[in-house]
Parts: C-alpha cells; structure tokens; sequence
C-alpha cells in the first residue's frame, strides 16, 4: 500500500496583505505600469512528508509554525507555492464543528447541507440520518433551527455528521477542545474506531496528552520547516524541553 | 481546459446546489406569514407607484403598469443576482476556509434561487397584462422567443455574477462598484422608458450603438416586443446582447478560475 498523503517540497507563502486593496488604484496603477509591492510571509518552507493508510500522525508546534496551513493544505481549500501535495481518498475535515451550519436551518436539514457539502449523496444522507441524529445525541431538537442550539449542541451535530461520511483521512484541528467531557471522551472513542477500521489521522493539538496516546507518528513543526519526524513519545520529549510552550502538557 | 470543468463541476455537486437554494428559499421564508407572497410584494409595490405617478404626471397611457412590469421582472432577476453574487464568496468564510468544493457552486447556488424568484414573480407578469391589456395581442408565436430571452439572461447573470464575485474576494471596492452600476444600469436600460422603433431611437445617431452595447438593452427590449407589442425581439440588439453576453461569461469564467485557489488565502 503506497502512502495516502504525500507532500513533495512543499513551499507556502502568502502574500501580506495588511488591507485589501481597490479595484479602482489597481486598474490606475496597472494603466502606469507601476510595479506593484507585495511582501511575502512564507508559512511552510520545503515541506516534504509521506504518510501510509492507517497512520495516526500528530503535528505539533507552538503557535505560528505552520500547522494549521498544513490542514488547509491536506483539506485541498488552499495550495501550495511550491512543491506537490497528493491526497487520496475522501478528506473528513473536524477543523471548525459545524463549519457551514446555517442558522435559520433545523438541525435534520443542515444534516442534508453539510453532508451534501462533504461529497455524500441523497441516497447515502437518507440512509445515515437516523444514525446521524442518534449519535449527535440531539434528536428532541432536531427540528428546531440550529440558532436555538448550544454550541456543544453545535459541535455535536457537527462531528456526527463528518464521523459518519466514511472519511479515508480524519483532519482534526483541536475539536477536543469543544463540548463537555463526556462529548470529548466519544469523540476519541469514535476517532480511534475509525482508525483501527483503516482510517488515516491527521491531528493537530496543543494537548500532549492526546498527542502521546492516540498517535503513532509525530510531526514537528517549527518556523514552517519539519524539525523532526518520528516516535510520539521521543518527538513530544524534546519539543517540551526545548519550547516550553505555554499550556502544554 | 479549465472553463469546461467550471461547468462539470456544477452538474456534479448538483445535490449540494440543491440542498444550497433550498437553504436560501427557506431561511428566507421560514419567519414570513406570507411566505412567498412577500416576493411579488415588492415589484407590485414599486409597479403601483410607477404607474401613479407616470399616468398622472406624465400622462403615460392606461396600459403603463404592462408597459413596466414585462421589463422590470427581468431586471429585478439580474440585479438581485448581481448583488447576491458579489457577496458569495466573502460571506461563507467557514465553508470557504474549511471545506473543500468547487467554488462556484456557492454564486450559481445563488442565481438559481433567484430564478425561482423569477418563476415567481412572472406570475404577476401574467395578471398585469390581463388587467391592463397592452396594444399587441400578446398570445402568439412570438412566445417561444421567450425562453430564448431568458436562456440569454441567464448566460449574462452566470458571467458577470462570476466575475463580481471572484473580484469583490481581491478588491474592498468591488461591492460599492457593483452597487453603483446597477444604478446607473437601471436607468440606462429600457425598464422605465422604450427604445423601440416607435420612440425616436433613429435620431440618436452613434449614441443607438453605445445603447446596444448594454447587453440588457437587447435583453430587455425582447421581453418588451414578446410581451408588450405581441412581435419578435428585433434582431440586431439580441445579436449584440448575445456577443457581449458571451464576452462577459469569458471574462467572468476566466478571472473566477484563476484566483478561485486563493479565494481561503483571501477572505
């Protein structure tokens, strides 16, 4: 089996943009053929990774180094500078629970739009709705509109929704952080079933702890570059002694 | 070729594009008592001003509510689209910047709802020119040209709805640009007054060519000669409709796939 991400000297820069600019100075400026200044930032530098199906890999770095435009990167919403990515297989984005939810909707047919969204058909949303809505663990409300719902309410309907598109690869942005501890202990029961069902982990986290137990593999970012690849428990290790990040541990 | 996948692509998420208009149609009616009701309401509203004012100002003919409304539907179609359009891609940050799909499913979602408001309102079309009868006899063959006219409206929305949309992600003034053309659009297309053979255009000399160069002149005229005058649009100005329609719909598809990548850098 070949690897299911594969990142290839991947460069990400973007430009800085402190506000955007107007159409009307671009068109004059472009008339006058005056060179245009644009400052660059370079989120990830020369990046290169493979990751085999079934693999549970967590990044970690401090805050800036260039985890979250690696997700956005595997999600396929943004694109390299430089270099290749290759992803295969249905992506499972758990970046921001109940990204897409509209409010005035009821929660059964958000269930509809954000599934939708994420590249399953009626059929498959008709068949897994009931699931849906029992996991979610939110079926008196499910009818109501999702602007009436808690946020743990929120981010409930919304894991349930991902966890059941069959993802081939699981990105996850700190959802543990959301929602009471009985939600956060399901949501790591459902996300080590679907590994163990050949799943690919993607995680990013400040949260050693999940890092050290669900992961099989570390990634360590610092200042866009990978410093070091390997064995959870050595990569955590010297990433605390040598950052001390705040909060971590 | 890039511009081919740009429309692939919409029949392929077409389930998406469905559950997205019905998110439009009911967040937009769910609190109305009315429901749909409320979408003819204000054409109707603006309909009976007009013809008060027109009829007893400016002494217009009895016919005048038929006279306005036949081009004021599509307008209306073309300027909600325009303005829905321009926000498309800036007000679904979320979805943008954490899901991936093709991005013009979000404006073409947005024409589509607006073409069910179409739908809607045409009926009001149909209860005015029984009201207030026009001169020509409406019911004839002229009437296939109809969803010609429409077809033709549509390829304008879908080129011009693209490229506000990709723009307004780049450029802050996009929004303002597109507000203030419209305006002046309105009043530079026939929807108030008629260009047709019987006002004089002839005299007009260079300037009827600058006329024809709004692709809603040849548009809206059509609608007028079909609905209101019983005849076929004239061809000329479809034609050139049609040439600038598609140069729009170039640019449009052009511009939105080449920064369509950067639209989760952007917002």
């Amino acid at each position: 089996m070949g690897p299911v991400i594969r990142l290839a000297g991947v460069t990400k820069a973007y430009r800085l943009v402190h506000q955007r600019p107007f159409l009307a100075r671009e068109l004059w400026r472009r008339l006058l053929q005056k060179p245009s200044r644009t400052e660059t930032f370079t989120a990830l530098r020369d990046v290169s990774f493979e990751i085999e199906r079934g693999e549970a890999v967590g990044v970690i770095g401090t805050n800036g180094s260039g985890k979250s435009t690696l997700l956005s990167l595997i999600a396929r919403t943004s694109y390299p500078t430089a270099g290749t990515v290759e992803v295969e297989g249905r992506v499972g984005p758990l970046l921001e629970l109940g990204a897409g939810f509209h409010p005035d909707l009821t929660g059964r047919e958000n269930i509809f739009l954000n599934a939708s969204l994420l590249g399953l058909s009626r059929a498959e949303v008709e068949t897994r709705l009931e699931s849906i809505i029992d996991y979610s663990g939110i079926r008196t409300f499910i009818d109501s509109p999702i602007q009436t719902y808690s946020t743990g309410m929120t981010a409930r309907l919304g894991f349930s929704v991902v966890a059941h598109t069959d993802p081939d690869i699981l990105l996850v942005d700190e959802v543990f952080a959301v929602g009471d501890a009985d939600f956060q202990q399901r949501c790591e029961e459902t996300i080590r079933g679907m590994i163990a069902r050949g799943a690919t982990l993607f995680l990013v986290s400040h949260d050693m702890r999940v890092v050290r137990e669900i992961c099989s593999k570390v990634i360590w970012i610092e200042e866009g570059r990978v410093r070091e690849i390997g064995d959870p428990a050595k990569v955590v290790e010297r990433y605390l002694h040598s950052a001390q990040p705040v909060g971590a541990g | 070729m890039p511009s081919l996948q740009t429309f692939t692509d919409i029949y392929r998420y077409r389930f998406v594009l469905a559950n997205l208009v019905g998110k439009d149609l009911k967040a937009m009616y769910r609190n109305m008592a009315l429901g749909f009701l409320w979408s003819l309401l204000n054409p109707l509203v603006l309909v009976v001003v007009l013809s008060l004012v027109w009829t007893i100002f400016m002494g217009a003919g009895r016919d005048f509510p038929s006279l306005v409304l036949v081009a004021l539907i599509p307008w209306n179609f073309f300027s909600y689209c325009l303005t829905g359009c321009s926000g498309a891609i800036r007000n679904n940050v979320s979805l943008i910047k954490k899901v991936s799909f093709p991005r013009q499913i979000l404006p073409v979602s947005i024409i589509l709802t607006h073409l069910v408001h179409f739908a809607i309102q045409s009926l009001l079309i149909v209860l005015v020119l029984v009201l207030f009868p026009p001169p020509g006899k409406v019911l004839g063959l002229q009437l296939l040209w109809l969803p010609v006219l429409v077809a033709l409206e549509i390829g304008l929305v879908v080129g011009s709805g693209l490229l506000v949309a990709g723009l307004n992600v780049l450029y802050r003034d996009v929004q303002y640009i597109t507000d203030s053309l419209l305006t002046i659009l309105f009043w530079a297309s026939p929807v108030l007054w008629s260009a047709g053979p019987e006002s004089g255009l002839a005299d007009w000399g260079w300037l009827r060519y600058a006329y024809f160069l709004n692709p809603l002149a040849g548009i809206l005229e059509g609608f007028r000669d079909v609905l209101y005058f019983g005849r076929p649009p004239a061809g000329g100005p479809l034609l050139a409709a049609l040439a600038v329609t598609l140069c729009i719909g170039y640019l449009g598809v052009r511009s939105f796939w080449r920064h369509e990548r950067e639209f989760a850098d952007l917002i």
